[in-house]
């Protein structure tokens, strides 16, 4: 049979898998929502927690742990540890979300968006989606060592302080972030 | 037993009789003032059928002047179709005129690519010119509200219920046709009966949808959306796509170094 004949199908089946996800709504998430806090420099952002989750993070302590400690405890301690790094890399992606639909919201009420702009964020959005869930699967499965965590708590911390400035930034913008609100609950994006 | 001729005999007066309900809503609900394309798509699918059983009881089946009508006729409802898509496209994003524009470009460039790559693929055989071309249309056609869903899903955009149906309705039966079309051109004559059965059951499918949808009048008035002033754009979306790009090199660091530990 001709490779055409199944192209057609293939076709049709990537088309229905994509109507499929279309059509879910997209994940609600609180920490995610875009609200006016956002342009204000809130301090309930994840990267306020950097120092305690550097400190839970730090291999000195794990290495302390499984000299003096049981072999139980010392599981228990990387089990906890692992569940805190999750959750970091959940608040680094809800941080990444923030942005994105920052940006989301300023190009669909600008007369104008520039076409290389808007594929250069969707492009970043599926790498850093695919990084991320690849970094989950990898310390679900616990093959990331625990310093390796720690990694991870410094690099989020270079990138948070820049997303701080970032953010206030857009908070200083008094007028367009009032501009911009207004429009959101004009718009029913739902003001948190 | 009911025999295949019965079951299509049926199944045309299904689709003949919801397709009058949906006109008449259209009509009595004056609908068709929001709707003018679709309205105008479900006239010409009637008229079509009106047409063809006329043509039925003067030539008969399987001649070639009813072929002929009938491959006519369906390019119209082809052109028709086309044009009640592109007002649903309109009607979901052209409120937000940036985030249109580019819409606008990328569902044409992608229309013609997926029409010329399905012409270039298709069985080169006289008979199936006409069936070539219907399938390349309707997978354009899918493909153009596929992208335009996942543009409303992007860009978070408020939508109406009824145009997502109305655009799922489409979509379907396209995505069912190309199907068929194909089917049909691998097996030919063995196929025909069938193909003309699932082709009318499907129709009946998206009838039933839009029909259900369009039971409610709809509110002609779409609320006006406030725009940015347009420098906004300009000056805070590099920015913010630098942060992300920033964002995603830090991970894209941890991510090799990570592997080349465990």
């Amino acid at each position: 049979m001709s490779p055409f004949f199944y192209f057609f199908f293939g076709f049709v089946a990537v088309l229905l898998a994509l109507l499929f996800w279309s059509l879910l709504s997209p994940k609600k998430n609180a920490h995610s929502s875009l609200d006016a806090a956002a342009f204000q420099g809130s301090d309930r952002r994840h990267v306020t927690y950097l120092s305690q989750i550097h400190r839970a993070l730090a291999p000195a302590d794990s290495e302390f742990v499984a000299s003096h400690g049981s072999v139980k405890l010392a599981h228990r301690v990387r089990k906890e540890r692992r569940r805190v790094a999750l959750l970091y890399l959940s608040s680094v992606q809800d941080d990444f979300q923030k942005l994105l639909k920052l940006a989301g919201v300023i190009a669909v009420l600008s007369p104008e968006v520039g076409a290389v702009q808007e594929f250069e964020r969707l492009w970043l959005s599926l790498q850093f989606s695919l990084r991320c869930q690849m970094i989950r699967i990898r310390l679900h499965c616990g093959f990331a060592a625990l310093h390796e965590l720690s990694g991870l708590s410094r690099m989020v911390s270079g990138f948070a302080v820049r997303m701080e400035t970032a953010i206030a930034e857009l908070g200083e913008r008094a007028a367009l972030a009032t501009e911009l609100t207004s429009s959101l609950d004009s718009r029913g994006v739902r003001p948190r | 037993m009911i025999e295949s001729a019965q079951v299509q005999n049926i199944l045309w007066a299904a689709n003949v009789s919801l397709g009058l309900i949906l006109a008449l809503l259209l009509i009595v609900r004056r609908d068709y003032r929001v709707y003018p394309a679709f309205s105008s798509y479900v006239l010409v699918n009637l008229i079509q059928a009106l047409l063809l059983f006329l043509g039925t009881y003067r030539w008969g089946l399987s001649t070639f002047a009813l072929w002929l009508m009938g491959s006519l006729t369906q390019s119209i409802v082809l052109i028709a179709r086309a044009l009640a898509v592109a007002e649903i496209c309109c009607r979901l994003l052209s409120r937000y005129s940036g985030v249109w524009a580019l819409a606008r470009r990328v569902l044409l460039l992608l229309a013609g690519i997926v029409f010329s790559y399905s012409i270039l693929l298709a069985r080169h055989d006289w008979r199936l010119v006409f069936q070539s071309a219907h399938r390349a249309m309707e997978l354009s056609i899918a493909s153009i509200i596929v992208t335009l869903l996942i543009f409303v899903r992007h860009y978070d955009v408020e939508t109406s219920p009824t145009d997502r149906a109305l655009a799922i309705g489409f979509c379907l039966y396209s995505c069912f046709a190309v199907l068929n079309i194909t089917l049909l051109e691998r097996f030919l004559d063995d196929y025909a009966d069938l193909w003309n059965l699932l082709g009318a059951f499907a129709f009946l499918g998206s009838l039933s949808l839009w029909t259900w949808t369009l039971r409610k009048p709809q509110s002609r008035t779409e609320p006006r959306q406030i725009l940015l002033p347009s420098g906004v754009y300009q000056s805070l979306t590099p920015e913010i796509n630098l942060r992300l790009r920033l964002l995603n090199e830090q991970l894209s660091r941890f991510w090799p170094a990570e592997a080349n530990h465990s």
